[in-house]
């Protein structure tokens, strides 16, 4: 005389009693429509806040990839003895990291600096050159680090060199972008594990004004899953709303940061375009909402349910 | 279908709500327990129910035993009984149709089949006429009805009643026993707890009586164990 067990087994029975605890969900937040749309909101903001700081990273370090020049190495002779520049020749002939390499001749430096003044007799009041004879170095890689690699061995092979390398700028801009990177991984976790509390809170909430429904449905056999079933639909409604309104704050902040960054870039002679999250970063800031607001509920059903009578 | 062995039922430090209690009831059996109020009736069914545990004791339920049963097997075995409280324990918030579904709601059963069961049960009750209503509207007899009508709609082996009658009046308290005794004639096992000897004597079945938590036996339920 168990004729329920053998309906449960039947896959259009399974999903008309999710469909059921969905719908009940529904309900329930549709009668109570400010604290749900407070859930909703709160998600949102918390989202919102590290998605905008990622987009506003993810912009800034396209910047050092618009840089569209190889970056090159600049090694001063000045004071160089004749056998350290011998070694230095050799090295720059066998190490790999070298794509190619000019020789600029003090005097030749000065005669193409003559060439291009108004009045070439200007340096006829140099005693001397003042010039030192200078090495270019293209590496083989942009590479930041290998170019850094080179810079140094460089200047261990020519010591009393002047080394210099232009790809300074973009060293330090992708240090700070990794330094926001992981500024913005321990904001968004602070902030993730304050939503799981939060949704947990509500979610533990919502089952205390269920406990009479809870208590009768225990009685007649209901299981911890069936009873949690509609908190963990309610948690992935509150998801998708959190979600959503997360993308439609993300990209209003966006829209209004917009300009002023770009003017901001202009002053800094920089060309800087505020790209648009696109539709697989806005999915998975939908995601990252479902997967928060079914945790939540999980985390917040678990306990409530433990301590139900 | 129920046995119990010298059970005993302590809450916390407080004294023995039920002491060395033994009885049975046969598959079928209708039985009656009495006593005052406190005399651990409550306790008894709670136990039976599996919705709490002897401090001692062994208690077999429709061949389970409840003393060693884990609570993964709880839910499954409070499917096969039906409970019947004295408060009745509807949801406002549902329709008298929706608290009469639930049961068969846990059981997941299908919608024409659960709309088949749960018409066919209140109209045993005589609430078929109600069904959409809100149970707060009713009469207290009617919600006892709607009560009576959740714990057998999954038709149940076995069915518990604690005071069902204990609100109604006289003539309300014998149409309810009534119900009880129909559901008993097609093969439902019952045991009811009511303070109302009168009432009870005139059924004609056999009585436990429980004073302080002791079984004094008047007649035998089924057979004394």
């Amino acid at each position: 005389m168990k004729p329920g067990r053998r309906l449960l087994d039947t896959v259009p029975a399974w999903l008309e009693a999710h469909r059921d605890a969905a719908r009940r969900s529904l309900q329930r937040r549709l009668q109570a429509p400010v604290l749900s749309l407070i859930s909703i909101a709160v998600l949102g903001f918390i989202l919102a806040l590290p998605a905008y700081l990622w987009v506003l990273l993810d912009n800034a370090r396209t910047l050092s990839e618009h840089v569209d020049h190889d970056p090159r190495i600049a090694l001063y002779l000045d004071g160089v003895e004749a056998a350290t520049v011998a070694d230095l020749e050799r090295h720059l002939e066998t190490d790999a990291r070298v794509e190619r390499w000019t020789w600029i001749d003090a005097d030749e430096a000065l005669a193409s600096y003559r060439e291009g003044l108004a009045d070439p007799g200007l340096l006829d009041w140099l005693d001397e050159n003042p010039l030192p004879d200078v090495v270019d170095v293209v590496p083989a890689t942009a590479d930041p680090e290998t170019v850094a690699a080179l810079r140094e061995a460089l200047a261990a092979t020519a010591p009393g060199a002047t080394v210099v390398s232009d790809d300074d700028w973009v060293r330090q801009l992708n240090s700070l972008h990794h330094l926001g990177l992981r500024i913005l991984a321990v904001v968004g976790a602070l902030l993730g594990l304050g939503a799981l509390l939060i949704l947990a809170l509500a979610t533990a909430s919502e089952l205390r004004e269920r406990r009479e429904e809870i208590a009768i449905s225990r009685i007649s056999g209901a299981t911890h899953r069936f009873l949690r079933r509609p908190s963990l639909y309610g948690g992935l409604m509150t998801g998708l709303g959190g979600g959503i309104f997360a993308a439609i704050l993300l990209l209003i902040g966006i829209g209004l940061s917009r300009a002023p960054l770009e003017q901001a870039a202009a002053a800094f002679d920089l060309e800087f375009g505020l790209a648009l999250p696109g539709a697989t970063h806005l999915l998975a800031l939908l995601l990252a909402g479902l997967l928060l607001g079914w945790l939540g509920a999980r985390l917040g059903s678990g306990h409530a349910l433990r301590d139900a009578p | 279908m129920i046995r119990l062995q010298r059970v005993t039922k302590r809450f916390g430090s407080a004294s023995e709500a039920l002491s060395n209690v033994s009885l049975r009831v046969d598959p079928g059996a209708m039985a009656f327990i009495t006593g005052p109020s406190g005399a651990g009736k409550s306790t008894l069914l709670r136990l039976i129910a599996g919705l709490e545990r002897p401090t001692r004791g062994r208690i077999r339920v429709n061949g389970h035993d409840l003393d060693r049963l884990s609570n993964r097997a709880i839910p499954g075995f409070r499917r096969s009984i039906g409970l019947v409280f004295q408060d009745h324990r509807l949801l406002f918030d549902r329709p008298v149709f929706d608290n009469v579904a639930l049961p068969l709601e846990i059981l997941a059963y299908r919608r024409p089949e659960m709309r088949k069961r749960v018409r066919a049960a209140l109209d045993k009750v005589g609430l078929l006429h109600k069904e959409g209503v809100n149970p707060r509207t009713l009469s207290a007899g009617e919600q006892q009805r709607v009560g009576i009508a959740r714990a057998i709609v999954h038709r149940p082996v076995l069915l518990l009643a604690d005071e069902p009658t204990g609100n109604l009046d006289p003539a309300l308290s014998r149409e309810i026993l009534q119900l009880f005794d129909d559901f008993n004639r097609v093969g439902m096992t019952a045991l009811i707890a009511s303070h109302d000897l009168g009432l009870v004597e005139r059924m004609g079945k056999p009585i436990l009586h429980l004073e302080d938590g002791r079984i004094e036996a008047r007649a035998a339920a089924g057979a004394p164990a």
